[in-house]
């Protein structure tokens, strides 16, 4: 293990935003922290960082307790979501900062920005200001300040959620391309699933201050361990077990031993097989276009469950269909918020 | 397992957090030792002298003469009515300027906009000045209209303060009016509502807590002004003037100290209540508000352009005819013009304006770094530490002059303490006058920092920044603006300013205005009129120096795409 947090916990007043967590990062790995706002991903991320204090708990390096450390001696870098360029630096000032102030000579810093500038495509820029550049610009700009020191961790704090779709699409990948090569470990936090899918080696999902479940994204996305990580990694149908009981009682072969409201069965939208039949249980409610796919809301025995389709189907709003749902389709996962609002 | 984590944690060595906390604690320390000394002490020291009796034992007996004496209760009223009038006209006159300003379309706005602030550039005396060139027995009116206007006493004291308050009523009014978003009136308009209804709908409520406001703080400056109510008073007394002559005409220190408190008292709630408006208005504040554009209208706007434009000719002549005057041979009987009253027959001449020039350079340069620091140790202070000290800071603006500079003499000029070193220095001044206006310094480099986002002393942070290096790389260039206003405000005010130094100045050690008054109770009108003009000229030469480095800032920021 080359970062971990163990134990750790913070309180703001009655307000616990950690409880006792305990996460790890390998060498060269890209983690991301993925849970809705307030679920304590970012003051996880700032204990980290050495932004805020712990109540209880350590951060540790390798062999290293950074808990006593004040951010600026831990040697990490760290992009926000506000891009935080400093505005009164151009902007190679701003990626040299951090060397100027480790005293490198002036001649090795202009090289080094020169040089970061390139990996990011912008070098064009050096003298501009923050303030000309656009969002997407910016933040290039502020990964290569963090990245200028080598930093022993790379942290980002929700980098991309500012920018618009496309950028955000572009940058996503520019990330994942900078973090492959240089292999800084990477610790990112963000409240999109799909961003989370893409770019991580392991997610760890958050909620109401606990690690909920962690692992690959496949993982976290085909064996959800809870009803929440169902829920918040992508379209799931969750459907009760007395349900499946009387519609599908095949579904129920991989369900562990427990009480009925212990665990609900996960389906996801495209493992879901629908064909038009005139004498079809189900019938379909609206057709969604989505480009590539369609999302179809059906009215089923199930109750009302989400499809999705690739390409164009041959049925219409008011149809009847048939529904197909193999065994190993159907996950169960632990009803974390059973009688709860989701 | 906890349990010895938070062990491990303390036992751990804290190497290089200690330099960023002697930091803090000099942030913090300095200006908070100054702001315990040299307002809170003082102000403390005035309590007690205020129920010190004649034999040396605390009693309440002092209050009791005060309550008892009809002076008191003479000056205490004319005070109110005086306050009370002044609200009044510079609440109405300051709204039409600014409705003038932000709401109708008509020429010459910036003219209105340069004029109105000139009485700030001034001492409030000079208001009183004018007004005696003007309308005085010897003035212009009575002279050559053959009038017998009687300008001493309330009318001429009322013109003069309404003349003195009313920058601050614009200026207050409008900016809540131009908070006012334009979307808001095309939406009344879409439904249908008259200009009229609009005014009475949605201009008025939204001005309601600016036009609190701007009362509350017309009321303080009458109040406790003293530079008009000396000169043109006359046999109106009022508080600010029942101090001095407790003060200074009958060395009763301690009698002053309960008017002083007793002027405290309305001050003090004034101030609590226009501070729970500002934060009432605070709240209404749209992010990002369209700006109204009116659109040029005769019936409305002929009307308003005529009165802002009545109201700052009176301005432009009440200082004008002070410049005009301090130039006229043999006012008002030979009207030729000669330099000759510049030259000043007073003792010490000129030096009392070359040595306020210092005084306010000290003031502003010290003034201003003391906040910055201040500002930047209570962003990493923990929010318990941190509000009672801003509360500490915020509060000076509630204590009148006269009060401080009576405070400081009462505390400076006892030789119980090695403080009284600095009694009858330059140095006192220019501190008295720091601490005067201490709450807008601050609160004015505060809103500058509240700007600053946490996530870029954070970066530096992680980039390995000490608290030092982001003080000067980050912090200072960020609140540049407003170190720069700060400044300037701090040494034009310190050139004016005669309630709190009338106390504190010495035959040795005078000041601009104290000097103003002198000349002017020596009968020597002109020359008191030709160094106020010389006061003027060094403000007005501040102001533009001001301007041109604001607007050079802001020129930079343009070109760095700043917004």
């Amino acid at each position: 293990m080359y970062l971990t947090v163990r134990n750790a916990t913070k309180k703001y007043g009655t307000f616990t935003a950690l409880d006792n967590v305990s996460i790890a990062i390998e060498q060269g790995e890209f983690v991301c922290l993925l849970g809705p706002s307030g679920c304590g991903k970012t003051t996880l991320l700032r204990l980290i960082a050495g932004l805020t204090d712990l109540d209880a708990g350590e951060v540790r390096l390798e062999n290293e307790t950074l808990s006593a450390l004040p951010a600026r001696k831990r040697g990490f870098g760290i992009v926000f979501q506000s891009y935080s360029l400093f505005p009164n630096m151009t902007v190679a000032e701003n990626i040299g900062y951090g060397l100027k102030i480790r005293h490198v000579p002036a001649g090795d810093i202009a090289a080094r920005v020169r040089e970061l500038l390139d990996l990011i495509k912008l070098p064009h820029l050096a003298d501009k200001f923050p303030g000309q550049l656009s969002g997407g610009q910016q933040q290039r700009i502020a990964l290569a300040r963090a990245i200028a020191v080598d930093p022993r961790v790379l942290l980002l704090d929700e980098p991309l959620s500012a920018l618009d779709a496309k950028v955000r699409a572009e940058l996503r990948s520019e990330i994942r391309q900078l973090q492959r090569t240089l292999g800084i470990p990477t610790l990112m936090v963000t409240h999109d699933q799909e961003e989370a899918l893409a770019l991580a080696d392991k997610i760890i999902c958050m909620n109401h201050g606990t690690v909920v479940q962690a692992g690959s994204p496949e993982e976290l996305y085909h064996k959800p361990a809870t009803r929440f990580v169902a829920d918040f990694m992508g379209i799931s149908n969750l459907i009760e077990t007395g349900v499946i009981r009387t519609v599908q009682p095949d579904l129920l072969t991989g369900r562990p031993a427990g009480a009925d409201e212990t665990y609900v069965a996960c389906i996801r939208p495209e493992q879901i097989g629908l064909t038009p039949a005139k004498d079809g249980p189900a019938t379909v409610r609206s057709i969604g276009f989505l480009g590539n796919l369609r999302r179809i809301e059906v009215d089923s025995p199930f109750g009302p469950l989400v499809v999705e389709t690739h390409g164009a189907i041959a049925c219409r709003e008011g149809q009847a269909v048939q529904l197909t749902i193999a065994p190993e389709a159907c996950t169960w996962v632990a009803n974390d918020e059973a009688g709860g609002a989701a | 397992m906890t349990g010895a984590a938070q062990t491990t944690n303390r036992a751990a060595p804290r190497q290089g957090i200690d330099g960023d906390k002697l930091l803090t604690l000099l942030c913090v320390g300095l200006p908070l030792i100054g702001l315990l000394l040299f307002f809170l002490y003082p102000m403390v020291i005035v309590f007690l002298r205020s129920l010190t009796t004649a034999e040396g034992s605390y009693g309440l007996q002092n209050y009791a003469e005060v309550l008892g004496s009809g002076g008191f209760w003479r000056a205490t009223r004319h005070s109110l009515i005086m306050g009370g009038a002044t609200t009044v006209l510079s609440v109405v006159l300051g709204f039409v300027i600014a409705h003038g300003l932000y709401r109708c379309a008509f020429r010459g706005k910036r003219l209105i906009r340069a004029v109105i602030v000139l009485p700030l550039l001034a001492p409030s005396l000079v208001q009183a000045l004018g007004l005696i060139f003007l309308l005085g027995r010897n003035g212009l009116l009575n002279r050559f209209f053959g009038l017998e206007i009687e300008i001493y006493g309330f009318w001429g004291l009322l013109i003069a303060n309404t003349l003195y308050a009313l920058p601050q009523a614009v200026m207050i009014i409008g900016a809540a009016l131009v908070l006012l978003d334009a979307r808001t009136y095309e939406a009344a308009e879409v439904m249908g509502a008259l200009p009229a209804r609009q005014f009475r709908d949605l201009t008025l409520p939204a001005a309601r807590f600016g036009i609190l406001n701007a009362a509350f703080v017309t009321f303080t400056i009458t109040i406790t002004d003293f530079g008009n109510a000396a000169v043109i008073g006359g046999d109106y007394s009022v508080l600010a003037t029942e101090i001095y002559s407790q003060v200074i005409g009958q060395r009763n220190f301690n009698m002053g100290a309960v008017v002083g408190i007793m002027l405290l008292l309305p001050t003090v709630v004034s101030y609590y209540i226009e501070r729970q408006a500002m934060k009432r208005q605070q709240g209404q504040q749209a992010t990002n508000a369209l700006p109204f554009v009116p659109q040029f209208t005769p019936l409305r706007d002929l009307p308003m352009a005529g009165l802002c434009l009545a109201i700052c000719a009176m301005i432009v002549a009440v200082i004008g005819i002070v410049v005009y005057a301090s130039f006229v041979r043999l006012w008002p009987y030979n009207l030729s013009l000669t330099p000759r009253h510049y030259d000043i027959t007073l003792a010490g001449g000129y030096s009392s304006l070359w040595i306020t020039i210092l005084i306010s350079l000290m003031a502003a340069a010290g003034g201003t770094l003391a906040v910055f620091l201040l500002g930047i140790g209570l962003r990493r202070l923990p929010a318990a530490l941190m509000q009672p000290i801003q509360l500490l800071a915020a509060m000076p603006a509630a204590v009148p002059g006269m009060v401080l500079g009576l405070a400081y003499i009462l505390t400076f000029n006892s030789t119980a303490t090695p403080l009284y070193l600095l009694y009858g220095t330059a140095a006192l001044i220019a501190i008295v006058n720091f601490y005067h206006y201490h709450t807008q310094a601050f609160l004015t480099v505060m809103t500058g920092f509240r700007q600053l986002p946490p996530a870029l002393e954070e970066a530096a942070g992680s980039l390995g920044a000490g608290m030092g290096r982001i003080a000067v790389n980050i912090i200072a260039p960020f609140v540049a603006p407003m170190l720069v206003s700060v400044f300037f405000f701090l040494f034009m005010r310190s050139m004016v300013t005669l309630s709190a130094v009338v106390f504190l100045t010495t035959p040795q050690l005078s000041v601009a205005a104290v000097t103003i008054m002198r000349l002017d109770d020596a009968g020597l009108t002109s020359q008191a009129a030709a160094f106020s003009t010389c006061v003027m000229g060094v403000v007005c030469i501040a102001l533009l120096g001001m301007k041109a480095i604001l607007a050079y800032l802001g020129r930079r920021g343009a070109s760095r795409g700043a917004d």
